[in-house]
């Protein structure tokens, strides 16, 4: 006789029933679901923000709505007639040089810029304290950052040196509306106007030095991002020896863009990563919840209901919870990026408009609801395997054996789907794959070490102490804390330690190795016709100064083996080597710090066609080999040259290295500056270096000198914001961890108050209960942080050397750290239980079995 | 005659439950001979678990007062209550409640080893042997059977030589056959051993057994028969 089986409605009306329960016991799987939750979808939010805010503001970051700009040389009158074709047209030209005070005591590099009367076109440029910023140039002033006026000791109305030029000081500078795209590094703004800049002698053929010509289009044009695509392009072709780089308002700064979107791909695998961590306090409050509801299994077996029909129950209130967990998720979200707005809006390169996009909720509530769906079917299935004889024996592992075999293909599928996803919305794809190979490895170590840690325990003798022999007995037992607390803590705590590690590795290669091997100047400009004065300078001012010197152009590579750099398609890793100015050099013999690695140096006095060596690494990812042809435009005209050699580069030693060294024949004739680099004598006293520089800037206006330990702790500031904000993101995953801990704990908690009891009532004292716990959970912390530390040094080895590409280092310090909060983890939340443990009441406990 | 080892003066519970405060105890008095076996009956909700759980110091009284071997039981913290329960009594569950992480040895040992006693491991061999266990001593809690569970709790309750032993209802969660094995055992060891037994029971043939009959209904002693001393009512 068939059997007729309840459908899904009632199964589902069941489930729904099963909700008045409540929250009991699915606040942890809420909190798990809805932190990994949010921080996908906060992170989304951000990035569609600044993505919104820079597409938005692009015309005033950009200065126009399109920009084309070159090194070294100013646009003709036909090129400017071309722009002039196109709309409103604004000229400046941005370049470094040295602020002095008129009576040479002191001196400062300053970022100078001189702009025509039509600057800027977008966005307003303003004075501190009011004041007309054109009124200000046109008189021929200069408009200066108030931390130069500081750094020289002047105030408004006094003159500095430019060059040969004694400018006046007419205003300080309030808001520069292009700054984020038309900035180099360091250095202070000095802006002029362009008259003024001719005064000060400084704009010679060979000057490094970046003309820049903003446009203001129709706006039918402007906002048509195809047609400002279109445009750039026609333009390009009607000027094909220009070496124009160009931009336009909906991509003001491929260089920003691309680095929001490495932080967003970085953020969202943090958040991720805090996803898959949280699943295992989802899995581990399933089973928790089925462990609670067994006896009502039991019962529901025992009256005829089936497998399929007990895990459709059970799934309905999962689906629910888990609906909730995403919802709260998502709410958080969306609020995260504004409390990130209010408070660090200020650090952000554009103002910040939160709005975010259906597509990224959408994938953290995708990533939320795949990462439930894997975890609690497990627990879920292993709920059907329980038997009605759970209501007759109080057998310890009454959900054995694994789900059945449809499940678990389920659950290769579902692990697949998110895997594919994580690959597919991230780039490059092999960090995505780095990422969740390095979490597969953590979840399968630490799954193993607790079984392997709870049969050790059980094959120990037993102690002679009765709390080691209980902590043994506990850490031993089938269903104790020692599988979860050793994969949370353990997961947790390795990508603690892989932060900490990838940290220091970032942290020493900048602090540490730099600074040895770096010169302590750069100096350009240097006209060659002053080489010799300027060397003879250095060394009569610091004696065993050397300096070593390079001719230096700036160009732009426009054709890689006769093909216009537009149509190929390159790996994003190299794009940045087309997509600006590099900078170009010559020499006959091989430069320091290289070696040949294929191909051979040209002869001396070699005058055939031109020949370039490349940069190995960089050839390779272009596709260049040997004998290939690289074309490039220097002062508005195009070179072409064939590789003849490939170099390796020691870059790290801020020595004078270029991706390209021509023959000498190639560039020789064009007009240029060098480039030297200055390395003081150990114990070189400062005052001594004082007067060098000042001597340099005396005889020699033209040259700027960079110190490079400025410019290396400038870089270190920026970086160290960045580092906060990894670490922050890196919190956030501990976060998950702590939570999954505090939720293991509680899946033991109930087994845990009737163990306690039943010692009491056989005379234990509390601190005999309170030592065994410790001595419980010290052991475990250990053996955890342990491993995690070796684990989590292995996996930052792997991270840094292969996709960081630095030296690896140990530090003691992630050591120390580690073990820390692993002890303070433990402490806090394996102290909270104890404390509950202790304080329950004895009676409900012992009845209610 | 000397002073009994358990007395209760007019002992309230009152416990606060959802539905308001309910009234499980109210004013019994009670004193029990060193020695003696007594049996509590009486209906179902009647107060019988209640108040072992009071004598045992696994609740603390409403109102009135427990003396354990002279000791008043209200000003003792949860330790001297602890240390006391490890000294003078033993305890029977109906559901057992052994440590399931420990083996039947491990278990019987382990009230000895909290209290510091060297040779737990002997004693609990010994007593093991004696309640018929010696070829189980190694097995898990879930790998007994209901009736050897009980008798490694009773080993258990016995393991440090108490003056007082408690049970409540130990022979219910088991079949007549192992029952009546499990009331064997328990009476056997008394009088080998020389302790008070307070048993809860709902079992006759296991009331009768015992020297004295303790009648509750409602939260009060309803009547109090002893053998020689003829049935009493108590006054309430
Ligand atoms: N935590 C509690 N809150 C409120 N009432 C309770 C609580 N625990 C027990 N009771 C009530 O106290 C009364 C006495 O319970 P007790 O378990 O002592 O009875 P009993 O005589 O042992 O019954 P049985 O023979 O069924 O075991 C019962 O009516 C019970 O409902
Ligand atoms: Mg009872």
């Amino acid at each position: 006789m068939p059997r007729r089986r309840a459908g899904a409605a009632t199964v589902l009306r069941l489930g729904l029933r099963e909700l008045r329960n409540g929250f009991d016991g699915f606040r942890i799987f809420i909190a798990c679901l809805a932190l990994g939750v949010m921080v996908i979808a906060a992170v989304g939010a951000l990035a569609d923000a600044l993505r919104a805010g820079l597409t938005k503001q692009g015309e005033t970051i950009l200065g126009g709505d399109v920009v084309f700009a070159r090194m070294h040389v100013r646009a003709p009158p036909q090129d400017q007639d071309v722009f002039r074709g196109l709309g409103q047209v604004s000229e400046t030209a941005t370049m470094r040089t040295m602020a002095r005070r008129i009576d040479g005591s002191d001196q400062a590099l300053a970022e100078l810029k001189g702009a025509d009367s039509f600057y800027p076109l977008a966005g307003a440029a303003t004075l501190k304290g009011g004041g007309s910023f054109a009124d200000a140039l046109s008189g021929g002033g200069a408009v200066v950052d108030a931390m130069l006026l500081e750094r020289l000791g002047l105030k408004v109305g006094d003159k500095m040196r430019i060059g040969n030029e004694d400018v006046p000081i007419a205003g300080v500078l309030d808001n520069e509306p292009d700054a984020i795209v038309d900035r180099l590094t360091y250095g202070p703004r000095v802006f002029v106007s362009l008259a003024t800049l001719g005064k000060t002698g400084l704009v010679k053929p060979g000057t490094l030095i970046r003309w820049r010509y903003a446009i203001k289009l129709p706006s039918n044009l402007a906002n048509d991002r195809e047609a400002l695509a279109d445009l750039r392009k026609s333009v390009s072709e009607k000027l094909p020896a220009g070496g124009y780089t160009s931009a336009d308002r909906f991509d003001p700064s491929p260089q920003i863009s691309r680095a929001l979107e490495r932080l967003r791909q970085f953020l969202i695998l943090i958040g991720l990563a805090s996803l898959l961590v949280g699943g295992v306090g989802i899995a581990n409050a399933v089973s928790t919840f089925i462990d609670k509801r067994m006896k009502v299994i039991a019962t529901l077996r025992s009256i005829g209901a089936s497998g399929g029909q007990i895990m459709g129950i059970f799934l309905v209130q999962l689906v629910a919870m888990s609906l909730v967990g995403i919802a709260i998720g998502l709410a958080l979200g969306v609020v995260a990026p504004k409390l990130i707005d209010v408070f660090y809006g200020d650090l952000l390169p554009v103002r910040l408009n939160v709005a975010v996009s259906l597509q990224s909720l959408g994938l953290a509530a995708l990533y939320g609801a795949l990462v439930a769906l894997l975890f609690a079917l497990w627990p879920l299935g292993r709920a059907e395997n329980v038997s009605a004889t759970v209501l007759f024996r109080d057998s310890v592992n009454a959900t054995g054996g694994r789900p059945r075999r449809a499940l678990i293909v389920l659950m290769i599928g579902l692990a697949g789907a998110l895997v594919a996803i994580a690959v597919l919305t991230s780039e490059p794809r092999s960090i995505a794959l780095y990422v969740i190979a390095g979490l597969v490895v953590m979840l399968v170590v630490f799954g193993w070490l607790g079984g392997f840690i709870a049969r050790l325990a059980r094959r120990l003798p037993r102690p002679s102490r009765p709390e080691l022999g209980l902590a043994l007995r506990n850490i031993a037992s089938p269903d104790g804390l020692t599988r979860s607390v050793v994969l949370s803590l353990g997961t947790g705590l390795s990508l603690l330690v892989t932060v900490a590690l990838a940290n220091a590795a970032l942290v020493a290669d900048l602090q540490d190795r730099l600074p040895e091997e770096a010169p302590d100047y750069f100096l350009l400009d240097i006209p060659p016709s002053d080489l010799d004065g300027l060397k003879a300078r250095v060394a009569q001012d610091v004696p065993h100064a050397s300096l070593v010197d390079a001719p230096m152009l700036r160009g732009r590579i426009v054709a890689l083996k006769g093909k216009p750099i537009e149509d190929l398609k390159l790996p994003s890793d190299v794009q940045w080597v087309l997509n600006g100015d590099r900078g170009l050099s010559y020499d006959d013999l091989v430069p320091e710090g290289s070696t040949v690695t294929s191909g051979s140096w040209w002869r001396k006095d070699y005058e055939g066609p031109p020949l370039v060596s490349f940069e190995g690494e960089i050839a390779k990812k272009l596709g260049l080999g040997l004998g290939d042809t690289v074309t490039v435009n220097v002062l508005g005209r195009n070179i072409t040259a064939t590789v003849a050699n490939l170099r390796e580069v020691k870059w790290e030693s801020l020595a004078l290295n270029f991706i390209m060294v021509f023959s000498p024949n190639t560039l020789r004739a064009a007009p240029h500056n060098l480039l030297a680099t200055v390395r003081l004598p150990q114990g070189t006293s400062p005052d001594v270096e004082t007067k060098m520089v000042r001597d340099i800037g005396r005889s020699y206006p033209s040259v700027s000198a960079i110190r490079v330990r400025d410019a290396i702790d400038q870089f270190s500031k920026i970086f160290a914001k960045v580092m906060v904000a990894v670490q922050v993101a890196g919190s956030v995953t501990l976060t998950a961890g702590a939570l999954v801990l505090a939720g293991a704990l509680v899946t033991a908690q109930r087994r845990r108050i009737l163990e306690a009891v039943i010692l009491k009532t056989i005379g234990a004292r509390q601190r005999q209960i309170l030592k065994a716990h410790a001595w419980e959970y010290a052991l475990l912390a250990s053996i955890a942080a342990i491993v995690a530390i070796g684990l989590g040094s292995a996996i930052a080895w792997v991270a840094v050397t292969r996709v960081m590409e630095l030296d690896y280092v140990f530090s003691m310090n992630a050591v120390f750290i580690t073990l820390g909060v692993a002890a303070a983890m433990i402490a806090v939340f394996g102290g909270i239980g104890t404390w509950s443990i202790l304080r329950a009441p004895a009676v409900p406990s012992l009845r209610s079995e | 005659m000397s002073e009994p080892i358990i007395k209760l003066d007019d002992v309230h519970l009152t416990l606060t439950s959802r539905a308001g405060p309910v009234h499980i105890l109210r004013g019994v008095s009670l004193a029990i001979p060193r020695g003696q076996s007594a049996a509590v009956v009486g209906p179902s909700g009647s107060g019988k678990t209640s108040l072992l759980m009071l004598m045992a110091g696994l609740e603390r009284v409403t109102r009135g007062r427990i003396t354990i071997s002279g000791r008043d039981l209200g000003p003792l913290s949860e330790d001297e209550l602890a240390i006391l329960r490890g000294a003078e009594m033993g305890i029977v569950f109906q559901s057992f409640h052994l440590v399931p992480t420990m083996t039947a040895l491990e278990n019987v040992a382990l009230p000895g080893e909290l209290a510091g006693e060297a040779n737990a491991v002997e004693i609990a061999r010994d007593l093991l042997s004696e309640v018929g266990l010696s070829a189980r001593i190694d097995h898990f809690p879930a790998e007994l059977s209901g009736g050897e569970q009980q008798r490694v709790a009773i080993a258990r309750a016995l393991s440090r030589s108490p003056n007082i032993l408690f049970a409540d209802e130990p022979t219910g969660n088991l079949d007549g056959r192992t029952g009546k094995q499990i009331i064997d055992l328990l009476f056997g060891l008394r009088k080998r051993r020389d302790v008070t037994l307070v048993i809860v029971t709902h079992d006759n043939k296991l009331a009768a057994m015992t020297d004295r009959v303790i009648r509750m209904a409602d939260g009060t002693i309803v009547a109090d028969e002893g053998t020689g001393s003829g049935i009493h009512a108590v006054s309430s």
